[in-house]
């Protein structure tokens, strides 16, 4: 009973995704089912929440070391569950305008959240490498949903093979850390990395086996390093994200964007912290957040410089989420730093779910402003928009402006948070240039509020008039809320982040001790 | 056979994966390639665990042999997409959204 209440979370996407191929499989006509895929989202939600309230039981041994059930994955969980289910009501009304509505989709959301549940919650490799998969494969056949359309081929395959490439190479660093250490859990493996230099100068032939297994471990880093940035689209390994993300139904987008970002980067942060541990501690390997720097400087300038030469707004959106990963990455660097790193830890989570519900929102505005038929919109579909619409052009600023950074919306604080952490350790240069990226982007940002509230229309293009769905609305307000209810409360939102990753660090060293015979 | 054979083999395969991923143009051959990389270190867990006396290498392999099953069928799955959109398998002429 123990164990079916810590996995509730994951457990109930899981079954209820057997649940929906079934009422798909039975059902006479297609649609409908966007609303109880929502429902379930938002259930797996409130139980993740449900959990946390409760305590979460302190006895995880029915987990034998596969699973970490804690704050910080429970605080994922819930942001995942949300995202989820705000996707599927956009997809309620997406694939509906656009004669998609096909009922697979919404098992495959299901089944990917759950893989993205199980993906921020491992604490073994193995875990690590089933939960990326699950997702992954849920969102392949998810992107190249549109089976007539060559474009959304062209993504999906172009997605699901750089996707698996980065699986492979996720499976040869496990491979090798299997290798050296004996052991595929996170603790045992940095037990192993972590005690080598005690006993390095004992003779020859152990400081060779010790010199061995620090290279082949920092080998291992890089592969899963280069793994995770794929699959969060930093660059140099973004080529894929704006075609996919183009490519995809919006509505999957959506999904890709924020979901399987904020589960990646989960997961990225888990393993680095857990396995390579803080740059003090951690021996040769200790440059990870040094190289990560770069990954980051890079990630952020190239997806603001390239979104500012966009004519689309789905591509701009997409260059936008590339740039975001940098400012996320901005806190994953400082969460190894002894003291300050646990706040710059919980501004990742902070992050996370900041962009999770701005970038919902202005995806669902976006799709909101897309009838059947003029689907790619252009900044100057949009031009006049929001004199015509004043309300969807109001939901649109909103998100943008949270995007943006614009106090009070929730993205002012969520960048605001990671740059005080990457200051707070010692990062002057890296916070600096944020800043400057972040000026930069307000202008891709704002030109769609200029062409909106602006501009008039040239003669005789179509206009942009918004769909009627009330999936799509009721996933904007959802989104809305979180956006302005996080902006004005934001350090209550900052605590509760903190609590979710005081309780993991506050773990991590006992864990490291424990963990070695929780091994199989 | 000894473990430095099996790892001899097992960067071999892996490197013939990578460079099949980087030259090969028909997308049945990249998914081929992206297989051979998996199975690498698939056969770097099997090694390693004989060689440690210890299982959970094999069980890990187990599990990954299964994974990349399912991607091959998603990955066929999109191929024959592509070849319904395109009329080919080549992924370099999938450039609908080239710049």
């Amino acid at each position: 009973m123990n164990l079916v209440l810590l996995l509730s979370p994951i457990l109930i996407p899981t079954v209820g995704a057997l649940v929906l191929m079934m009422l798909d499989a039975f059902q006479k006509e297609d649609g409908g089912l966007a609303m109880p895929t929502a429902l379930l989202h938002f259930t797996a939600a409130a139980m993740a929440l449900a959990l946390w309230q409760r305590g979460v039981p302190s006895d995880t041994s029915a987990l034998h070391g596969f699973l970490a059930i804690d704050k910080t994955s429970l605080f994922l969980d819930a942001t995942i569950a949300l995202g989820g289910g705000i996707a599927s009501l956009l997809a309620g009304g997406y694939l509906a305008e656009h004669k998609l509505d096909r009922g697979e989709y919404y098992p495959l959301i299901a089944f990917s959240t759950a893989g993205a549940m199980l993906l921020v919650s491992a604490s073994d490799m193995l875990m690590l490498f089933l939960g990326l998969e699950t997702m992954s494969l849920g969102v392949y056949a998810m992107t190249g949903f549109r089976r007539g359309s060559p474009r959304s081929a062209e993504a999906s395959l172009k997605y699901f093979l750089l996707g698996s490439f980065a699986a492979a190479l996720m499976l040869f660093g496990s491979a090798l850390l299997y290798a050296v250490t004996g052991h595929t859990d996170y603790a045992g493996i940095a037990e192993v990395l972590h005690a080598a230099p005690a006993n390095a100068a004992a003779d020859a032939a152990a400081a060779i086996q010790v010199v061995t297994r620090s290279r082949i471990s920092i080998l291992a880093m890089l592969l899963i390093v280069i793994a995770m940035a794929f699959k969060v689209g930093a660059v140099p390994f973004h080529m894929w994200t704006p075609d996919a993300y183009e490519g995809a139904p919006t509505s999957t987008m959506a999904y890709m964007s924020s979901v399987v970002k904020a589960a990646a980067f989960g997961a990225f942060a888990r393993v680095m912290l857990a396995v390579y541990g803080d740059a003090a501690s951690a021996g040769s390997a200790a440059g990870w957040p040094a190289m990560l720097a770069w990954v980051a400087v890079a990630t952020m300038t190239v997806g603001n410089l390239v979104a500012l030469t966009q004519t689309s707004v789905k591509r701009m959106l997409a260059y936008s989420s590339i740039a975001h990963a940098g400012y996320v990455l901005l806190g994953v660097i400082a969460a190894p730093r002894e003291g300050t790193g646990t706040t710059a830890y919980a501004s990742v989570l902070f992050y996370l779910l900041a962009y999770t519900v701005s970038n919902m929102g202005a995806v669902g505005a976006l799709i909101l402003a897309g009838r059947r038929g003029a689907e790619s919109v252009s900044y100057d579909d949009l031009a006049g928009y929001a004199r015509r619409h004043p309300a969807a052009g109001f939901a649109m600023t909103l998100f943008l402006l949270s995007l943006t950074g614009v106090p009070p919306t929730v993205g002012f604080f969520a960048k605001f948070y990671v740059i005080r952490a990457t200051l707070d350790a010692g990062y002057t240069a890296l916070a600096l240039i944020a800043v400057v990226n972040s000026a930069v982007s307000a202008y891709y940002y704002l030109g769609v509020l200029v062409k909106m509230y602006m501009r008039d229309p040239a003669p005789g293009a179509a206009l942009a008039s918004p769909m009627r769905s009330g999936y799509v609305t009721v996933a904007i307000l959802t989104a809305a809320v979180f956006v302005v209810w996080m902006g004005v409360m934001p350090e209550r939102w900052l605590d509760l982040a903190r609590e979710a990753v005081g309780a993991a660090t506050a773990a991590a060293p006992s864990a490291a001790t424990a963990g070695g015979n929780a091994a199989p | 056979m000894t473990l430095a054979g099996c790892l001899t083999l097992a960067a071999a395969l892996f490197s013939l994966g990578v460079y099949g991923l980087l030259t090969r143009r028909q997308a049945v051959a990249v998914l081929v390639s992206v297989e051979l990389m998996a199975n690498a270190a698939n056969l770097c867990f099997v090694a390693f665990s004989r060689f440690r006396g210890d299982v959970t290498g094999q069980a890990l392999a187990v599990f990954a042999l299964a994974l990349t099953v399912a991607e091959v069928a998603v990955g066929l799955a999109l191929v024959i997409l592509l070849y319904r959109a395109h009329g080919d398998t080549r992924v370099d002429l999938a450039s609908e959204m080239k710049q």
